[in-house]
């Protein structure tokens, strides 16, 4: 009786775990979706967060000057409190991004075997570096406002910028044709 | 390459005769069927296609995005009181029409950068308040 609990746990267990892979391979992880993920994510930093115009944009206190000069206190506590949200909006943008690459190289990186793996580990580290400037960074901006630490802000940009920078030269080996297939559109829909 | 000479003459036809970024968002947001997300200008989809036209227009309308947002507080204060001149409105019901509806949310382009979006309301906001400081250290004009 005990032998045969025993094994009918066993194949419990096995049929557990096939269930569980089953489902893990549901979601293929080399799928063109994590790529185009991950393209989408190196976009958005490249064209919307990291350029340095939209950052010094962001962070610039020539705003601050111009409505200390010209505005009451509760004009300038509103200016505070919305550069503050802006700026933390942008931390959690770039870290979501940031994320959204490592997961691909981290998780994908293995299904394609032109992957650099020397660029794949230099990788690793600056994503691991930049996620925790985001979180200090973000703490700071949290507690100090939104000029709370310029140079930690221009130095992370770039630090951003550099990862994308090896990031897309790590798949440059995906021609532009190839991300048209995957990203293909209707036609006449492309000004939605 | 159609698309680019399609803007092209919507920027010199049309666009050059309005001075403003702040204008030229409104014009150009507009344009735009907000049931569908297309842009819709006869004279353009006349001169090209329906589809070259919609193109055009939203390439001139991230084209007016990107200007404003890259427009200091300052030039953005002066760019919202141009706009209440040129429409003949009275500035205190701008300022509480604008503030209440917010009609700039509707005015972005599609797909616009969410931290751009949000940066361009949030500038709209603060210049609001700065606006409606200046017009309270203004005694208010007698009624006739």
């Amino acid at each position: 009786m005990i032998q045969l609990i025993f094994f009918l746990s066993i194949g419990a267990l096995l049929f557990a775990s096939l269930f569980l892979l089953a489902r893990r391979s549901a979601r293929p992880e080399g799928g063109s979706g994590a790529l185009v993920e991950a393209r989408q994510a190196l976009s958005t930093l490249q064209a919307g967060l990291l350029p340095a115009d939209m950052v010094k944009r962001i962070f610039t206190q020539e705003d601050w000057e111009y409505v200390r000069s010209v505005a009451p206190q509760k004009v300038r506590e509103l200016f505070m409190e919305e550069r503050k949200r802006v700026a933390l909006l942008w931390v959690d943008q770039v870290r979501a991004q940031i994320r959204s690459l490592r997961r691909f190289h981290r998780g994908s990186a293995r299904f394609y075997a032109r992957l650099n793996p020397r660029l794949e580990m230099e990788l690793a580290m600056s994503f691991a570096a930049l996620m925790g400037a985001c979180s200090l960074l973000r703490a700071l901006v949290y507690v100090g406002g939104p000029y709370a630490a310029p140079r930690m802000v221009g130095a992370m940009a770039n630090a951003a910028a550099r990862a994308c920078k090896v990031s897309e030269e790590s798949l440059s080996f995906l021609n532009a044709a190839q991300l048209g297939m995957l990203n293909s559109r209707p036609a006449g829909r492309a000004a939605l | 390459m159609d698309v680019e000479q399609a803007a092209e003459d919507l920027r010199s036809r049309t666009l050059s005769e309005i001075p403003r970024s702040l204008d030229r968002l409104i014009y150009l947001a507009s344009m735009r069927d907000y049931n569908t997300g297309l842009y819709y200008h006869d004279g353009l989809a006349s001169r090209f296609t329906q589809d070259v036209a919609c193109e055009a227009l939203a390439d001139c309308h991230r084209e007016a995005f990107s200007e404003l947002v890259g427009c200091s507080l300052r030039e953005l204060v002066g760019q919202m009181e141009g706009y209440i001149n040129a429409t003949h409105t009275c500035p205190r019901d701008f300022v509480t029409a604008w503030k209440k509806l917010e009609p700039y949310r509707v005015a972005v382009p599609v797909e616009t950068d969410p931290v751009m979006a949000h940066f361009l309301f949030s500038s709209f906001k603060i210049a609001l308040a700065v606006l409606e400081a200046r017009l309270h250290s203004v005694p208010a004009e007698p009624a006739a």
